[in-house]
């Protein structure tokens, strides 16, 4: 495309200016707001920039006089630069201006006429069906291969949908639709060539970024794009603004002072998004009769089925015991430091419940067990299904083999696994599979609880608040900190001998640590 | 009296805090124990030490390198209670300077020890008369450090001393043993080995100043040894007797045998430990933790949500420019804004000369990072402004991301090495990369080319004047 500079209004007055000098050359590669002549009137000298970036064609040489309002010379846009590096500043000038990234984006990839349909995958033997929870890009966005598009939640976990093919987004399902597995999510209308990584996209996509990606993020040119200046920093965080939402105008897109106190505007649109969400669900006034309704997620709409029918479809019955908690408090206070330096992640009580639970299973294994049809599936191993509440409900990761683990792996397995549950990054095969599972309801201050049994599984283990209690040791009350531990299971496969000797096992383990040692 | 906030404490910590507080309006307490505000900085810590290796650097300098600058002058003399005198004087001045400030911003001073009552409630009990109480609404506890000592070796604070008295001594050592080869021992021991004394200094790491990159360590090893400075690394020091006139230090060589050293004068240098002493922190409901340190967590509030510590009472490197931003951080952050500290650029020197001067990771600490990382270096001997000058010792070592050139450290040790680190921070700050820093502009001739020269170095490896 080529576009054509005309001598500009410069006064009212003047009506005409000769061309002083031209700084390029006839087929020079200009790029955008670069000086590229200068031109004298009667009354001043000014410089002319370069309206877009391209090869420049001049038409009116040295020295002649024009009148206001003649094209001088025209700037083919659709050429490339001489050198990777012009190209380069091109780009990143462009994206300065979102009405020119708009056009260099389609003058840039060339559209090849294929259109990519993106169906939802299938996530997972179980699942039948998705929610789109939402769209990192808008309708109509430059995606690249591979980049994540939009996050998707079926009843177990959360998705993440990479772009299948670089092009223009064309959604079809909207944020919060339920899809079947295989329906249509989207069309990408395939293009060709490089998306100028850094071109017309750019600003969009640094826009939708989710906070996490940070300052590194692939789209970025360089290691330190979002990262802000000290000033900047504190300006940010008294906003509350995440420096990766916010494009810096430094050099390589570091964030200056400026940027900082300019951000609010730029604030990333999901971030704001977030933000009318959070405010919506901010708290009631008080006396206010006002109701809300909000649709239920899939996963709570599975979770609630799923409640419903183990409780239908089993004999759940829950026995309790309590345990001293002083032999383990004093060997945490004793070691926590030591194994902290040592292994690098905190010695909690779930190591300590996790190997009781291991081998009080594997001493009665009914426990551990499940019903299958007209069979008993017995399992010589311990998936140990840990529940974690995670901002989207409750979810419970697997921890594989606890029984051959340490402590130190245990404790791992546990952060690991919490953390992805937090940021909803837990695949399906990371939840499936478990054959026991521990709850602990002491963490939000239960004391007493009847856990329901995660089926196909055939027990469950609660954990509880711990609390000062006074106790009888030999024959003296001392004060000492008790849990109170609940065993509900399915009375149809584990026996009352069974299920009440197995947490009396586990009582008895965690109250002389020494014996998981031992394995006495 | 009642306060919003109360500094117990006036040293670069304490008197920073309060400053910025009264800046942003809040209505400031300061208590000070000792007659002078100041702390230890300002007393018996940076300003003195820097005046009197000032001072010696000087005599120094008139005995060895006047001649060759064309300077002829009788053999000069140390008039060492002058030298003591106008580092006096000017720590008179600086102290009277913080009064001043105090003044100019309003600040209550309290001269007394400052004790907790409860954790709203402060008792100053002066030296003489009578003690009075003043209420708070926050507390900043900046009450710093003091030197640490050896288990089995009393400070007698004779022949046996700590930095403290080596910054007023009333003669000149005739064989001072310093015990450590950190910051404190190698700058106090190159004061006394410049101005005449024999100066032996016992480390038990395998290199002086270790908690900096090696190679410093190692520069810093040549450099003091030209003027004197005997110095054995791996040695365990395991007693130290004053015997009167003279003390003997004996101590296990790397082999575990016994050496025995003997001196006029021991100055112990170990380290510093977290002065609490006084401050009745269990009325606060506060304690501390095994090594004397006040828990804090990241925004410096104690397990007391209205009380703050800061400087060298917290975790952390004993540094007075670490405590003053902790000061500044911890004032920001009770009026509700949000500061930040990254500690990891707060540089660190050694003031003996060459200076020694680095910020952010070390290569041990790369290596142990398991970080991809590459390195350029200068020496100073190739530097005209070097030459020139006569300080051709030292080098500059930059430490860099290999992939993305981002520099990870630098590492000076040369002249000037407190003043150019800044450098150093502010690239690091914005996160420069090696070649980011060897694309400025650098006056020439300067000390500062040799930064650039490291970082063209650890660019592409091309450096120009080498």
């Amino acid at each position: 495309m080529s576009l054509e500079i005309k001598v500009p209004e410069v006064g009212e007055s003047i009506t005409e200016v000769t061309i002083a000098s031209w700084l390029k050359s006839d087929g020079d590669y200009v790029e955008q707001d670069e000086i590229i002549a200068e031109l004298e009137s009667d009354k001043a000298t000014f410089e002319l920039p370069a309206e877009k970036a391209g090869v420049l064609k001049i038409k009116v040489q040295d020295g002649e006089t024009v009148d206001v309002g003649t094209v001088i010379c025209e700037i083919d846009t659709s050429a490339s630069g001489s050198s990777d590096k012009s190209e380069k500043k091109e780009e990143k000038k462009e994206s300065k201006s979102s009405d020119e990234s708009k056009s260099s984006e389609s003058s840039e990839p060339e559209k090849t006429g294929e259109v990519k349909e993106m169906i939802v995958p299938a996530v997972g033997e179980s699942i039948t069906e998705v929610t789109i929870s939402s769209w990192l890009k808008e309708e109509g966005d430059f995606v690249e291969l591979d980049e994540i598009i939009a996050e998707v939640e079926s009843d177990k976990a959360t998705f993440e949908l990479p772009a299948e093919a670089n092009g223009i987004l064309k959604i079809v399902a909207q944020e919060g639709d339920t899809l079947e597995i295989g329906a249509t999510i989207c069309k990408i209308e395939v293009m060709s060539g490089a998306p100028s990584s850094s071109g017309g996209d750019a600003k969009k996509e640094t826009k939708s970024e989710s906070a996490s990606a940070g300052g590194d993020s692939s789209s970025s040119d360089s290691y330190a794009a979002g990262h802000a200046s000290p000033a900047a920093a504190k300006i940010l965080k008294e906003k509350g603004i995440d420096p990766g939402t916010v494009k810096g105008t430094g050099v390589d897109g570091r964030i200056t002072k400026e940027d900082a106190e300019n951000a609010q505007k730029s604030a990333s649109k999901t971030e704001s998004k977030s933000e009318e969400k959070e405010e919506q669900g901010s708290a009631p006034v008080a006396g206010s009769r006002n109701q809300r309704r909000e649709k239920m997620s899939s996963l709570r709409k599975t979770i609630s089925k799923r409640l419903v029918s183990v409780k239908n479809e089993t004999a759940m019955l829950t026995t309790f015991n309590e345990v001293d908690m002083k032999p383990i408090m004093d060997l945490r206070s004793k070691y926590k430091e030591q194994f902290k330096e040592k292994h690098g992640v905190g010695l909690g009580f779930m190591s300590f419940f996790t190997k009781a639970c291991c081998q009080a299973l594997l001493e009665w294994p009914a426990v551990n067990a499940a019903i299958d049809g007209n069979e008993m599936v017995y399992n010589d191993y311990c998936d140990i299904s840990i529940a974690v509440s995670s901002p989207k409900g409750l979810v419970v990761p697997v921890i594989r083999n606890a029984e051959n683990l340490d402590f130190k792996g245990i404790e791992s397995e546990v952060v690991r696994l919490a953390k992805k549950a937090r940021d909803g990054k837990l695949s399906i095969e990371e939840m499936q599979g478990g054959t026991f599972t521990i709850t602990n309801g002491g963490i939000f201050g239960s004391m007493l609880s009847t856990p329901i049994i995660n089926a196909p599984q055939s027990a469950i283990l609660g954990m509880h608040n711990i609390v000062e209690r006074p106790v009888a040791i030999n024959g003296q009350v001392e004060i000492r900190p008790v849990m109170y531990v609940a065993l509900s299971y399915d009375h149809r496969i584990i026996d009352g001998k069974e299920s009440v000797s197995f947490l009396v096992r586990v009582k008895e383990l965690l109250e002389d640590p020494a014996r998981l040692m031992l394995g006495v | 009296m009642q306060y919003d906030v109360t500094v117990i404490g006036s040293g670069p910590g304490g008197y920073v805090a309060a400053i910025r507080c009264a800046q942003l309006g809040l209505k400031t307490a300061i208590i000070e124990k000792y007659d002078t505000l100041g702390g230890t900085c300002l007393n018996v810590g940076c300003i003195p030490s820097k005046a009197l290796l000032d001072s010696s650097e000087h005599y120094y300098n008139a005995v060895n390198h006047f001649k060759e600058h064309g300077i002829d002058i009788n053999k000069p003399k140390v008039n060492f209670k002058q030298m003591i005198d106008r580092k006096a004087n000017v720590v008179k001045q600086t102290c009277d300077g913080i009064d001043f400030l105090m003044n100019k911003n309003k600040i209550d001073v309290h001269h007394g020890m400052g004790s907790f009552v409860d954790k709203n409630t402060i008792k100053i009990t002066p030296a003489k008369g009578k003690a009075t109480e003043i209420t708070t609404d926050k507390v900043i506890i900046a009450t710093g450090s003091k030197p640490s000592s050896l288990p089995f070796a009393k400070i007698d604070k004779k022949r046996i001393i700590t930095s403290t008295e080596a910054l007023s001594l009333s003669e000149i050592p005739k064989h001072m043993i310093v015990i450590g080869g950190g910051v404190i021992g190698m700058e106090l021991g190159s004061v006394y080995a410049r101005i005449g004394s024999e100066v032996t200094v016992v480390e038990y790491m395998d290199r002086i100043i270790p908690t900096m990159d090696s190679t410093m360590g190692k520069e810093l090893t040549r450099a003091s040894k030209k003027i004197g400075i005997d110095i054995k690394v791996s040695h365990k020091v395991t007693s130290i007797e004053n015997k009167g006139k003279e003390v003997i230090v004996k101590a296990e060589d790397k082999k575990g045998e016994t050496v025995e050293f003997k001196g006029d004068y021991c100055l112990v240098a170990i380290g510093r430990r977290p002065y609490t002493d006084g401050l009745n922190l269990e009325a606060a409901g506060l304690s501390t933790d095994d090594r004397g340190r006040i828990d804090v967590d990241d925004h410096l509030r104690t397990k007391v949500d209205n009380i703050y510590a800061i400087g060298d009472v917290v975790r952390g490197a004993m540094l007075a420019h670490k405590a003053e931003e902790e000061g500044t951080f911890v004032a920001e952050t009770i009026v509700g804004q949000k500061p930040h500290i990254h500690y990891k650029l707060i540089p660190g020197v050694v003031y003996t000369w060459p200076e020694v001067a680095s910020v952010g990771y070390s290569e041990e600490e790369l290596k142990e990072k398991g970080s991809e990382y590459k390195v350029g270096s200068f020496p100073f001997k190739a530097l005209g402004r070097a030459r020139a000058s006569m300080d051709i010792d030292g080098v500059v070592k930059i430490l860099a991301d290999k992939k993305t050139d981002e520099i990870l450290g630098v590492h000076i040790i040369g002249a000037r090495a407190a003043d150019m680190i800044a450098a150093g921070v502010t690239a690091m700050e914005y996160r420069a990369s090696a070649e980011d820093v060897s694309r400025m502009s650098h006056a020439h001739p300067t000390y500062m080319e040799a930064v650039k020269e490291a970082c063209l170095a650890a660019t592409e490896n091309r450096p120009i004047h080498i």
